[in-house]
């Protein structure tokens, strides 16, 4: 199942802060913010299990992150994924001259994942990193 | 009975730019580790909890040779590091908002020694705030003048329920002040938000924003503000007479501020969105006291530009390849710099771009030598070529820190650092001194 026409907002979460304190490399990194929350009746139409992995896609790259339903909806149309490595594969760098990148209010769409796995912060910011 | 453990009162927290001031740290006599935090939220305990030895904190110099970090000494690691930056065309120094401001001044000196870009975390969160109040200037006050006085609470693109955790508690919402004996009683709260988020859901009112359609919201408010009527049934999808009972509000209020945060700055609007919004506020104080404040990330970044504006002139994003310092955001902030492939290494103090930056940006930073001072292993100093272990301000070194309304406040030190760790001032003194015997001065 898949879904279009979302739009991404990224930013601070309490568990993200937390987890990233206690150390960006572990796992607990990645049940905070290698997520992404849905408004519960968009999750609905994904007719999938909390916690499924999903790939999202928007113009600037794609990811697969773990799907939780948010506690801060109703938010039709709209998915959130924590500020940090797995939002910023999808977020667009351009700041339109000013120097900031623009990093909430994206176009993105998102396909629930049939193979692959959520890979932890190292992993995923190592792909960028060429050999 | 005999103590075991010693407590230091009266703490800063080195986390965020609420910098709570009255933390109490217990730490262990024997092992000289934290064991106790009391008064912190859950962010800033877990940061006092994380600088006891771990498997991801560093505490001794690092340097990447054949793909694996090595352990070198400080003599080696600073050598190394000198070079890099000493042979680079256009190194870029990046971070200074998550470390006090001494260290912060040495950065600028290092970075006018190098002809290097200097630039803070402002550039990818608070830049577009400062760019609109040098545009259009703003009026401000500080955080216990809004505890004591303001009963007009707005937060706009902000979400302190999880970003700023204490902010409520100790200066905005639940908070008894002089004029406001009644705490959260006695004030009106405001939420802007495309996300009915926590703060929102503990808010008088909650206005649901279409994501990125701030300015045209405030730019309806401000019209309406001089008698308007607008000829539509909505706004960036909140319906008028939600906009018109606002207005009332805004007018009627004693004490108002706007708190914003990421939700104005970081959408396609950037400092527009700041620009209107401070107009707005300017226009409020037509009708009754009005004031904003940006809710600043980092616990020092305040700092960082402060700092940085009495060396320089400039908040952040300054170039100094001519041997002067220039300012243009856009051209000389980290990310652009990055899409545009011109940074040929970097010295990355105290901040995570690797986990912070888009993809893109952060493929430019890795494919050049890479250096990095910190205390923790983060996606950034797992693929650095030379890694400075360092002691963390606040917890393990003294300095001033900037609060998000510029108060300076004093960290103190709690503890010893693990290892060998020096702190950030230590650590970019000795690379000044190396830089400078490498350049031949
Ligand atoms: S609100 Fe901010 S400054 Fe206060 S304890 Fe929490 S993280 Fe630290």
């Amino acid at each position: 199942m898949s879904l279009d026409n979302l739009i991404l907002l990224t930013g601070r979460t309490i568990s993200q802060g937390v987890a990233l304190e206690g150390g960006k490399v572990t796992r607990e990194n990645v049940r905070a913010a290698g997520i992404c929350t849905f408004d519960a009746d968009d999750f609905k139409k994904l007719d999938c299990l909390a916690g499924t992995p999903v790939k999202v896609i928007t113009d600037y790259g794609e990811v697969l992150v773990y799907s939780t339903i948010s506690e801060e909806g109703p938010h039709p149309g709209i998915i959130f994924i924590p500020m940090g490595p797995w939002a910023n594969q999808l977020v667009n760098p351009s700041s339109q001259g000013c120097g900031t990148p623009t990093y909430k209010g994206i176009k993105a769409k998102v396909e629930v994942a049939k193979s692959g796995k959520v890979l932890n912060a190292l992993e995923l910011i190592g792909k960028l990193k060429e050999a | 009975m005999v103590e075991k453990v010693r407590t230091v009162e009266d703490v800063c927290c080195p986390f965020c730019g609420t910098l709570c001031d009255d933390l109490e740290i217990d730490v262990d006599l024997k092992t000289d580790q934290v064991v106790e935090v009391r008064n912190g939220c859950q962010i800033g305990t877990k940061k006092y909890f994380s600088s006891n030895p771990s498997d991801h904190r560093y505490t001794k110099p690092l340097i990447r040779k054949n793909g694996e970090h090595v352990e070198v000494s400080w003599d080696e690691a600073i050598d190394k590091a000198a070079d890099i930056l000493v042979n680079a065309q256009r190194p870029l120094l990046y971070g200074f908002s998550s470390t006090e401001c001494e260290a912060q001044s040495k950065g600028v000196e290092l970075a006018e020694i190098l002809n290097a870009i200097l630039d803070n975390t402002a550039s990818v969160c608070h830049g577009p705030s400062l760019l609109a109040i040098q545009d259009v200037g703003a009026s401000l006050a500080t955080l216990g003048e809004i505890k004591n006085r303001a009963d007009t609470i707005i937060f706009w693109g902000s979400n302190p329920v999880h970003a700023h955790p204490r902010h409520l508690s100790r200066y905005s919402d639940f908070i008894r002040g002089y004029f406001r004996t009644d705490g959260r009683n006695d004030r009106y709260i405001v939420v802007v938000d495309p996300r009915y988020t926590h703060t929102a859901q503990i808010a008088d009112k909650y206005i649901k924003v279409n994501p990125s359609e701030d300015y045209e919201l405030i730019q309806a408010i401000r019209a309406m503000l001089r008698g308007s009527d607008l000829d539509v049934k909505e706004v960036s999808g909140v319906p008028i007479e939600s906009i018109k009972e606002l207005v009332d509000i805004l007018k009627s209020s004693n004490f108002g501020v706007v708190f914003f945060g990421m939700g104005l700055t970081q959408t396609l609007a950037h400092h527009r969105n700041v620009d209107t919004a401070i107009r707005l506020v300017t226009e409020l104080n037509d009708y009754t006291k009005f004031i904003l404040i940006p809710m600043r990330g980092h616990y020092n970044v305040t700092g960082a530009n402060v700092v940085f504006t009495w060396n320089t002139g400039y908040a952040y994003s300054i170039d100094f390849s001519r041997g002067y310092p220039r300012y243009n955001p856009g051209e000389f902030s980290s990310v652009e710099l990055l899409m545009r492939d011109e940074v040929d290494a970097a010295l990355i103090v105290a901040s995570d771009p690797g986990s912070n930056f888009p993809a893109a940006a952060v493929k430019n930073l890795f494919k050049h030598p890479l250096i990095a001072i910190e205390p923790h292993k983060t996606p950034t100093s797992v693929f650095a070529d030379v890694v400075l272990p360092v002691a963390i301000a606040g917890i393990e070194c003294e300095g001033t820190a900037y609060r998000m309304d510029t108060v300076p406040l004093r960290l103190r030190k709690v503890k010893d650092a693990p290892g060998e760790c020096l702190s950030d001032k230590e650590i970019l003194e000795r690379l000044i001194e190396k830089v400078r015997e490498k350049m031949g001065e």
